[in-house]
């Protein structure tokens, strides 16, 4: 069962995952695509979120990306995860700056 | 092709297997690929290949046996860093290698490069066996009674793809040394094996059982003081028969060997090991002396021939040059051999990644170990490269080698010789960031005067209770907690992995992450302001008690 999303003022859900033939932290986008940068990620409210998920999840193999959940955002442009783990999934590891996922195409 | 010096020479029968292998994972990744396996049929699949899906990509750990490479081998790890990863690998305190971006597609491809060497990732994951680890002084010291390769090999051999011990409860680890000074943590492995020479020359083997790390720390208990080698396998076999059928099975928390012997207590596991015994067919188990001398023969002996003046060349360079006497001082082992010395590189440069070497220091050290110690090079359980041979004349132009590259880090043993998992920057289980505050600590403690003026003290930092940087095992260990979505750190002192194994203290409550390099140099200066003449930081602390300790660390300014 999945736990009851509790957002804060201010936040959104976005949906996220690895990819498949990488393992590259993806971010999912509004046109259905997945992204790497999270500043592309289609922010959800708490209440749309559930269903966005299933259905997502539900095609995960098609899209080629694996272990997909939802994650808390402060809603600003771009979006900042709120947790360390989930920041440190969006921009790469903080020990190495020359990796950073903004630097990226 | 000769054979080469510090590991078993593989034949046909390896090779074959090994392509084998690699060819039903290839099918196994195209099934992924096209949908026919889902991610939870796969994902078992490609952990028993070392696969792993961390934060950013596929992380693939790779098996060193007991530690020890050939320059070939080393090579090849710095190509494939090079060619399919981010121009860099990383040292675990296992003894292997791992990369950090791997893509899936690429694995096959990685994997037949790495046979090409006689590599491989199996067993480096799942419920089985994992890699033995060895002392990485093996066959080198002046303080080992038996070289522990031998026996190392013919575990590798048994436990590799052994059928009855592929599904065991738990993984399983096992360490073997054979000097009087505990250099593998044996008392923290599921089973360590500590080998003497016996009475008739024959070795003997101390087997202790159920230590080990993670959320419930457990020194191991002896299981038998003294087995014979003929019956070495059998009761190997007998431990790990009684633990695949009474090991827990319900709880993945409780399903450690370590769990069943402290349910049951050591001396019903011994009772159930001898039952096991006397009902098991020796014979089919028992190592005989032909067959440890066949693999014995495997192994070729280095020839250890230095100039009579090599010690006197050697003394000589110490006094013309301070910093080189330093690195000498803290990063070199006596040797069985007069002429020759044991060389520690550290990986711990100051504010560095503990462990991690890129392509390039990855080729330097094969060249480096052709030049100076037969193509052969150890890696340590500290995450530190061990060149076993150098001859005393030459270690100080290895030393100079080194330093080109940036690894002649004098600080083997001390405060900066950190040993740090990836924590939050890979690690999907982590709760905080280990490497960060490693670079932090390594910076503060950079002078390595200083660091030796502090002497031994150990610092190991795991970010979370699994405790892959076996911080309860570390003088001073650090373990990463989250508290709402922030990075904590709990302190703990007076943990050891070496002889007289000891588990950590915990000092209080955990410190914010920006106030723990502070609590920690405070604590080092407690230390430092109260020892007596004479003692390390493990000493003042058994004097003191941890009090002192924990209120210099705790004090607020
Ligand atoms: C993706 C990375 C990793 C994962 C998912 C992982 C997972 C784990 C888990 C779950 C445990 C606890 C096992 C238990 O208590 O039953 C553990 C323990 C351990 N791991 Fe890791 N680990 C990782 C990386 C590493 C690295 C990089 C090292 C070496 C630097 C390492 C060495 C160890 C050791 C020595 C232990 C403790 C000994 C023991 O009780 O087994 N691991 N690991
Ligand atoms: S201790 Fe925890 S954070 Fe560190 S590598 Fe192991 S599982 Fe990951």
């Amino acid at each position: 069962m999945k736990r009851p999303v509790r957002l804060e003022p201010g936040q959104k859900l976005v949906l996220t995952a690895n990819r498949l033939l990488d393992g590259r932290t993806v971010w999912w986008c509004a046109d259905g695509t997945w992204d790497l940068h999270i500043g592309r990620a289609a922010l959800l409210d708490a209440d749309e979120a559930e269903a966005v998920l299933a259905r997502v999840v539900a095609e995960a193999q098609r899209d080629g990306v694996v272990g997909v959940y939802d994650t808390a955002v402060q809603a600003a442009v771009p979006p900042e995860p709120v947790t360390v783990r989930e920041k440190i999934r969006a921009h790469g590891p903080t020990v190495h700056p020359e990796f950073a996922v903004e630097t990226e195409q | 092709m000769s054979i080469p010096v510090g590991h078993y020479q593989y034949d046909r029968i390896d090779r074959d297997f090994l392509q084998a292998r690699i060819a039903e994972f290839e099918g196994q990744v195209q099934r992924r690929l096209d949908g026919t396996l889902s991610e939870d049929e796969f994902k078992p699949l490609r952990l028993m290949n070392g696969l792993y899906l961390q934060l950013h990509a596929y992380m693939l750990r790779v098996a060193i046996p007991y530690g020890i490479l050939d320059s070939r081998q080393l090579r090849k790890l710095g190509e494939i860093a090079r060619r399919y990863d981010r121009d860099y690998g990383h040292f675990t305190t296992r003894q292997n290698i791992q990369f950090n971006w791997i893509r899936l597609e690429d694995t096959p491809a990685i994997l037949r490069e790495l046979a090409e060497v006689d590599m491989h990732a199996i067993q480096t994951s799942g419920n089985c066996i994992r890699n033995v680890t060895a002392d990485e002084y093996a066959g080198a010291a002046a303080d080992e009674l038996v070289d522990p390769r031998v026996h190392a090999e013919i575990l590798r051999q048994w436990s590799t793809l052994h059928p009855e011990f592929t599904f065991l409860p738990r993984k399983f680890k096992i360490a073997i040394s054979g000097s009087p000074n505990d250099r593998v943590a044996a008392r923290f492995h599921d089973i360590g094996i500590l080998a003497r020479p016996g009475e008739d020359g024959a070795p003997v083997f101390r087997i202790f059982v159920g230590g080990g790390l993670g959320r419930t720390p457990v020194i191991g208990e002896e299981l038998f003081d003294s087995v014979r080698e003929e019956h070495l396998l059998a009761t190997l076999e007998a431990i790990l028969r009684v633990y695949n059928a009474h090991g827990r099975r319900d709880n993945i928390y409780k399903a450690r060997i370590k769990i069943l012997v402290q349910a049951i207590g050591v001396d019903a596991y011994r009772e159930a090991v001898e039952a096991e015994l006397v009902q098991m067919d020796l014979e089919r188990y028992r190592l005989m002396p032909e067959a440890v001398a066949a693999i014995r023969s495997r192994f070729a002996v280095p020839l250890l021939e230095a100039p009579a003046d090599a010690d006197a060349v050697l003394a000589q360079q110490r006094r013309d040059d301070p910093l080189f006497d330093r690195w000498v001082r803290s990063n070199t082992h006596v040797h069985r051999d007069p002429g020759h010395i044991i060389a520690t590189i550290s990986l711990k440069p100051a504010g560095g990644i503990p462990g991690d070497a890129t392509s390039a220091q990855i080729v330097r050290l094969a060249d480096l170990a052709d030049a100076y110690s037969f193509g052969e090079i150890r890696i340590t359980h500290l995450q530190n490269v061990v060149l076993g041979h150098v001859r005393k004349d030459r270690l100080r132009d290895l030393w100079l080698g080194l330093a080109e590259v940036g690894l002649a880090e004098a600080n083997i043993g001390l405060i900066g010789d950190i040993v740090a998992c990836p924590g939050l920057d890979y690690c999907a289980l982590a709760n905080a960031r280990s490497i960060p505050i490693a670079q932090k600590l390594g910076a503060r403690f950079a002078d390595t005067a200083l660091q030796a003026e502090i002497g031994a003290l150990r610092i190991n930092i795991s970010g979370c209770i699994n405790a892959c940087g076996h911080h309860h095992a570390g003088h001073i260990g650090l373990l990463g907690v989250d508290k709402r979505g922030e990075e904590f750190f709990q302190l703990t002192v007076g943990g050891r992995a070496e002889n007289g194994a000891a588990i950590g203290t915990i000092l209080g409550a955990a410190l914010p992450e920006d106030e723990t390099v502070d609590a920690i140099a405070r604590l080092v200066d407690c230390y430092l302001g109260r020892r007596e003449s004479g003692e390390t930081f493990l000493d003042t602390l058994t004097r003191l008690g941890h009090e002192p300790f924990r209120e210099a660390a705790y004090e607020t300014v």
